[in-house]
């Protein structure tokens, strides 16, 4: 059997909950950081790993020596922007040490070393620009709804980025730039330049639907994380009602009904 | 032929979406162009499935277990976690119109006080997207739910 000392036990732990922390900062769903933390733990040599996650939080035990030695820990997750590069890092990472039989070093030093995948920043803003734009296309706008479309986004993403530099918090940037992107968008009615000013409205500000936090929220849900589906789901919930507020405001400033 | 067309410039405008939010969850170059042929799948499936007068959840539903297959098979080839390429992939599929319109509704009903025209658009709107959501996440989950009974790793 497994005989590590206390040590050594609390060593691996510590390497676990911080690939798990990752994870979850990231937005990957819980059925996938329950599974790679108990397959670390199994491939670092401990009996068993029991993980507790609340949207907030993690708390993790280890198991060992026939289950008798246990080590628990727990860490706040601060939610990050959903980068899915950090979580395949992690991934691979997991499944490095299971196949290489790596130690518990190796671990620490792949996530210090792990490095968002970054794309171009205009390239970012060019493609979601193009995307609602796409989107406008799809609802059934014209050619000059589908430009403003590229041009509303393509600001709005802009300033995204630029209130994520800043680290504003996700409620805040999100509801200045859905106002931004319905100000620009409202150009089309205003002077009637597209003959379906509704859908350019509506699709400029898809770039901020909360899709990943919603859809997550559900796989968590149906696969048995109840609690987290829960968090997940208001998170999204608060971004769309900040969405709204941004989209409200716009309206009013330009004394406009709605959509 | 003319269908043809169609489909294939619809396919192409709902596979830039896919990559597009791909790009902003930071998903790997090498996953890019999965996100890309997954976006068009999903949507030309909805599509397709709506030509036939299926109501749009259940083609939504129909379209995302598609997906959810499909990223299953790619993320055991490549080891990849499923997420990065489903989620991509319905971007085109996310109803976040309604969800908008049915907040904007509320919060409507709350300045203008209430009238039997904005409960009810409330309420449409509101019911369509919980709906289409719900449709989604159980179409992605499927796949995966049916391999859990090994009771092993999918990847």
């Amino acid at each position: 059997m497994n005989n590590l000392n206390y040590e050594e036990q609390t060593k691996v732990t510590r390497a676990i909950i911080k690939a798990a922390v990752l994870m979850l900062e990231f937005g990957a769903e819980s059925k996938l950081i329950e599974e790679t933390a108990q397959r670390l733990g199994s491939a670092l040599g401990v009996d068993s790993v029991e993980v507790s996650l609340i949207p907030s939080a993690i708390v993790l035990s280890t198991l060992s020596n026939n289950q008798t030695q246990s080590v628990t820990t727990t860490r706040r997750a601060h939610h990050k922007p959903i980068n899915m590069s950090i979580v395949c890092d992690v991934q691979k990472m997991c499944i490095d040490v299971e196949k290489y039989k790596k130690d518990v070093d190796y671990v620490f030093e792949t996530i210090k070393n792990i490095q968002p995948n970054q794309y171009n920043r205009w390239l970012v803003v060019f493609m979601v620009g193009l995307s609602c734009a796409s989107f406008a296309y799809l609802y059934g706008a014209d050619l000059n709804g589908f430009l403003i479309t590229f041009l509303a986004s393509s600001v709005a993403m802009y300033v995204r980025h630029e209130l994520a530099i800043r680290k504003y918090v996700l409620i805040i940037s999100f509801g200045i730039t859905a106002f931004i992107a319905t100000l620009i968008a409202s150009i089309s009615q205003i002077y009637n330049l597209s003959a379906t000013p509704n859908v350019v409205m509506t699709a400029s500000v898809i770039l901020l639907a909360p899709g990943f936090p919603f859809v997550n929220s559900v796989l968590d849900a149906v696969k048995g994380y109840l609690s987290m589906g829960w968090g997940r789901w208001m998170q999204a919930l608060l971004l769309s009602v900040a969405t709204s507020i941004g989209i409200i405001l716009a309206f009013a400033l330009l004394s406009m009904k709605g959509w | 032929m003319e269908i043809l067309t169609q489909y294939l410039i619809n396919a192409l405008f709902s596979a830039i979406p896919a990559v597009g939010f791909a790009m902003v969850f930071n998903v790997p170059r090498s996953a890019l162009i999965f996100c890309a042929f997954g976006g068009a799948i999903g949507y030309s499936t909805r599509f397709a499935l709506m030509e036939f007068n299926v109501p749009i959840e259940l083609a939504t539903f129909l379209a995302s277990t598609l997906v959810g297959i499909v990223a299953l098979y790619w993320s055991r080839k490549y080891i990849v976690p499923r997420p990065v390429y489903t989620i991509a992939s319905i971007i085109p599929l996310l109803p976040g119109t309604y969800a908008f319109t049915a907040i904007i509704n509320l919060l409507q009903m709350n300045a203008q006080g209430v009238s039997p025209e904005l409960i009810t658009m409330f309420i449409d709107n509101g019911l369509k997207a919980v709906i289409i959501l719900s449709a989604i996440g159980f179409g992605l989950a499927l796949p995966s739910l049916f391999l859990m009974r090994y009771n092993r790793p999918i990847i």
